[in-house]
């Protein structure tokens, strides 16, 4: 592996260079005019940037972006770890069809999806009927234009992209290497956290650093399902420069997120880079 | 009677139609090594996993101390095992592999450090704490998986093919450390393999596998010496079996005759038969003996010889009876025969009467 990466580095550039010049012409160079004109519009200095993190009504666009973003993420692990341990441990024909389904899903079209998700939800819902009939509820329970629908909404798209790399760690991982662990006397609960976690560590990291930058930068559900009353950040940025044409200010939202979707990168690098030293 | 240490009591395990074992019964006395041996299929992995708490049996117990342990979880039956594939936990290190039955335990750390400590020594292992499972080799790593497998001194130590994936010289030297690690700790030791070699070498007493049920009991001598049935006397030892009809019958011995009218006499026989119906007279290699003159009648046979081969303490001569059973006679080093026979040679095999049995087909 090493000596493959460190071999090809001479030739391997060559190769990279039509993808090099792709992402400086279609986003290093736009980046780079988006970071400019937050520093120059609508005058020169770092006002955007003071008024962006200094203001109340922006923290809380910053608040519920990271908040919703960190549920997602949380739920979306809770939910696709069995789903992928399942897969994983079930006879290759069936995982083969529930497979087959999840990327299916991944397939549809986003927007199509999405609007299930307002049919599903709303007052009138499926979901709202079925829990007034089996008695749980009697007033309807507000489930869209709010950060509830938004997370249920998010955790479903979402899933697909925790399901598959942690699918590939799982999948890696020996069932003996469980029975021996239960026959050196840890319980279920023990052979999870000691065993079970750390081998699939790897995949729980990437998959939910994708989900959780995916979900911090996402407009179409938001904007959906969510409520004017609580705005996301790429909402907000949509706003900004499309209907205020304020690419000042937009250009120093998109910038922040940039910026703090790179450095949850370099902590995941790090991380994997010590585990891989191991 | 008094209440055997381990007693596998009629076990029988169904997965639908299959039997995968049948009224496995069985006794193991406190610290003995017993190995489990048959081809793949017999049922002896199944008997084992039973043992383990990894399945579940459809019919039967298992006691240990006279207590059914059949309910009680894997992670409590305080048994060890090693595995047939490497099972140690790849994110953890030696010393921590070792460490995670006293840890899951809640032992304190003291006495952790110096279980792991003793553990390794026993093994071989000292001062390998601190390596990863990654970056030893595959017998380093079935030791540690022992080191693990015993460091909470479990009254039974599991052992499905352990070996299998070595290389043979790494084989046997482990054999040894094997044999070497029983008579020291005294643990009970239930050992899976195919390999009649390796049976014979570390056991105390072997359980013949077959078709899920077990063939006969008894230590390597005894299955040697007094097979109980063809399976086993063809599973243990190289013989050859030659195939004709029971003759005469009188008190558990035979006279049998093979197509062409020669007939072997006074045969002891396995199995309950009648005149007339086929049965096979089992020859041991090394009791037999290839002369150029006519042995004893009734207990000779002339051959043909159809190969010779050269195998430095022996030349293995096979041959070919009237009817075109084959079977095979070893000529040690410095035969007078040796050097002498050739391809197409006409000669006689007769053998020490205790080398010949006699098994009815069935």
């Amino acid at each position: 592996m090493l000596s493959a990466t460190s071999g090809g580095r001479g030739s391997g550039l060559g190769f990279a260079m039509p993808a090099i010049l792709l992402l400086l012409a279609f986003f290093v160079i736009p980046v780079a005019f988006l970071l400019m004109r937050s520093v120059t519009e609508p005058a020169p200095g770092l006002q955007n940037y003071a008024t962006l993190l200094g203001s109340t009504t922006y923290a809380k666009i910053f608040f519920n972006t990271f908040f919703v973003a960190g549920v997602v993420t949380a739920i979306t692990v809770l939910i696709a770890f069995p789903v992928a341990w399942a897969l994983a441990i079930m006879p290759a024909r069936w995982s083969a069809v529930i497979f087959a389904v999840i990327l299916l899903s991944m397939w549809t079209n986003l927007l199509a999806r999405t609007y299930a998700w307002m049919v599903l939800l709303q007052q009138t819902g499926l979901i709202n009927r079925m829990l007034k009939a089996i008695g749980l509820i009697d007033q309807p329970l507000q489930l869209t234009n709010n950060l509830i629908g938004v997370t249920i909404g998010m955790v479903y798209i979402m899933l697909p992209f925790m399901i598959l790399p942690l699918l590939g760690v799982i999948r890696k991982i020996d069932p003996a290497i469980l029975q021996a662990a239960a026959l050196c006397g840890a319980t279920r609960a023990q052979a999870l956290r000691r065993v079970l976690l750390p081998l699939a560590g790897p995949g729980l990291a990437s998959g939910g650093l994708m989900v959780f930058v995916m979900s911090l930068g996402y407009f179409v559900t938001p904007s959906l399902l969510g409520g004017t009353a609580n705005m996301m950040l790429a909402e907000l940025i949509a706003q900004q420069v499309q209907s205020l044409v304020n690419w000042g200010m937009g250009g120093a939202a998109a910038f922040v997120l940039l910026v703090v979707t790179l450095g949850l990168y370099a902590v995941q690098l790090r991380f994997f880079d010590q585990a891989e030293a191991r | 009677m008094t209440t055997p240490f381990l007693h596998i009591n009629g076990i029988r395990k169904t997965y639908g139609d299959v039997v995968a074992t049948d009224h496995v019964e069985l006794s193991i006395a406190e610290g003995e090594f017993m190995t489990f041996l048959g081809p793949s299929g017999s049922g002896k992995s199944t008997t084992l996993y039973i043992l383990a708490g990894f399945q579940d049996p459809t019919a039967g117990d298992i006691r240990l101390r006279g207590q059914s342990i059949l309910r009680t979880p894997s992670h409590k039956r305080n048994i060890g095992m090693v595995f047939q594939r490497y099972t140690l936990f790849p994110h953890l290190s030696v010393g921590e592999n070792v460490a995670f039955p006293l840890r899951v335990r809640r032992m304190g750390q003291a006495e952790v450090a110096a279980k792991v400590k003793r553990a390794l020594s026993l093994v071989r292992l000292d001062g390998f704490e601190d390596r990863m499972p990654a970056r030893m080799s595959g017998g380093q790593q079935q030791r540690v998986a022992l080191a693990r497998a015993l460091v909470y001194d479990p009254p039974v130590l599991l052992m499905d093919e352990p070996l299998s994936a070595l290389d043979k010289k790494l084989r046997e030297e482990i054999q040894f450390e094997i044999r070497r690690i029983h008579q020291e700790t005294g643990v009970t030791i239930l050992y899976v393999t195919h390999d009649q070699e390796e049976a014979l070498r570390l056991s105390d007493r072997i359980a013949i596998f077959n078709r899920g049920k077990i063939e006969q009991v008894g230590t390597g001598p005894e299955l040697y010496a007094n097979p109980a049935t063809h399976f086993v006397a063809d599973f243990i030892g190289d013989s050859a079996f030659l195939s004709g009809r029971l003759a005469s019958l009188k008190g558990g011995r035979a006279a049998i005759r093979f197509e062409g009218g020669q007939q072997i006499v006074d045969v002891p026989l396995h199995g309950a038969g009648q005149e007339g119906q086929a049965a096979d007279l089992m020859l041991r290699p090394e009791r037999m003996e290839l002369t150029p003159e006519a042995g004893p009648a009734g207990a000779s046979l002339p051959v043909t010889v159809q190969d010779i081969t050269f195998l430095g303490n022996c030349t293995s001569v096979a041959a070919r009876t009237d009817w075109g059973d084959a079977l095979t006679v070893r000529l040690n080093f410095g035969h007078p025969l040796a050097g002498r026979v050739a391809r197409g040679d006409r000669l006689n095999v007769r053998w020490s009467p205790e080398a010949a049995h006699a098994f009815v087909r069935g």
